[in-house]
């Protein structure tokens, strides 16, 4: 067994070897996942939105011992990681990390934001700090000027082709 | 400070969180599907060779025991129903109720064929140029024996 606890660890290899298939294997793969997601999280977050959102990633923060900050506001959710466990233990590791490691988290939240017609804007800030803000509002002007704010903005599978 | 006493290279705290076993389950049909068995293989391998590679590095030391250490750690993080019994030939570990198996079940009702491969081809890439083998035995659904014995 794989512990869960080194699930991302794994994750990592993962990556590290559809990044040699090219950029387009590693979206159809985040899409993979991003669909095994939907199972915790489409429902929820369609019916009941930002509050939805925001019970997801209190419950994300407990289980996967995050260091993070969750704001609920009426226009939008802001998620401010302080300390990502998992790129903190991508980092912590005897195999080198993958250089794009963050992308993945767009890469999956991305494309179930697009099926709730919420709009996200995630900024990683820096690829090789355990840290990033995701974001999440309910207007597309709001979410657009975030976007100009951010200092290292995600795309994902979906987002190029609708802008 | 003795071996045994010495804090492992991975060592986990807080919670744990089980639905990364199915990431790892979708993972495992996906990369098959798009790439075939031998690329899954090797994957696991690295993990064996790369992220375990203190674990292995002890095997190189004649030193088996900080996998039964590992073992100890992760699943009973878990709550995992397992055994582990060391003589002077092997070390032994049942898994009775394997966790991650289990709640891969439960969440998709469907784990995948080569789902314990993870096991399986980590253990022989881990052991694999050292002087002991780790073998795997499948006994059931979410039930296996790994062996670590010294090559004869």
């Amino acid at each position: 067994m794989i512990p869960s606890d080194h699930f991302p660890r794994f994750y990592n290899e993962v990556f590290k070897f559809l990044a040699t298939q090219g950029h387009a294997a590693l979206e159809q793969y985040w899409l993979e996942i991003s669909k095994n997601q939907e199972r915790h999280t489409l429902e929820l977050f369609k019916t009941r939105g930002l509050t939805g959102m925001h019970e997801y990633w209190s419950h994300i923060r407990d289980e996967e011992n995050c260091d993070l900050d969750l704001e609920l506001h009426d226009d939008h959710l802001e998620l401010r990681m302080n300390v990502c466990p998992s790129l903190s233990k991508v980092l912590d590791n005897d195999a080198a990390p993958m250089g794009k490691y963050c992308d993945h988290c767009a890469g999956w939240i991305g494309p179930i934001m697009d099926k709730t017609g919420y709009h996200l804007v995630y900024d990683v800030i820096d690829r090789t700090k355990p840290q990033c803000v995701l974001r999440v509002f309910k207007d597309r002007s709001k979410a657009e000027a975030a976007e100009k704010q951010a200092t290292l903005l995600m795309g994902w599978p979906g987002k190029r082709e609708r802008e | 400070m003795p071996d045994h006493e010495k804090p492992m290279r991975y060592h986990e705290g807080g919670n744990v969180h089980l639905d990364f076993h199915g990431a790892t389950n979708t993972t495992i049909d996906y990369i098959i599907a798009q790439f075939g068995v031998e690329v899954m293989d090797e994957i696991f391998a690295k993990v064996g060779r790369e992220v375990y590679a203190d674990l292995r590095q002890h095997l190189l030391a004649d030193d088996p025991s900080e996998i039964a250490r590992h073992w100890e750690h992760f699943f009973g993080r878990e709550n995992a129903d397992f055994s582990i019994e060391a003589t002077d030939d092997e070390i032994v570990l049942t898994v009775r109720h394997c966790t991650a198996y289990h709640h891969v079940q439960k969440l998709t009702g469907a784990v995948s064929p080569h789902f314990c491969d993870q096991t399986i081809k980590t253990n022989n890439a881990m052991a694999a140029g050292t002087p002991f083998c780790i073998d795997t035995e499948i006994t059931g659904p979410g039930a296996c024996r790994q062996v670590i014995r010294r090559r004869s």
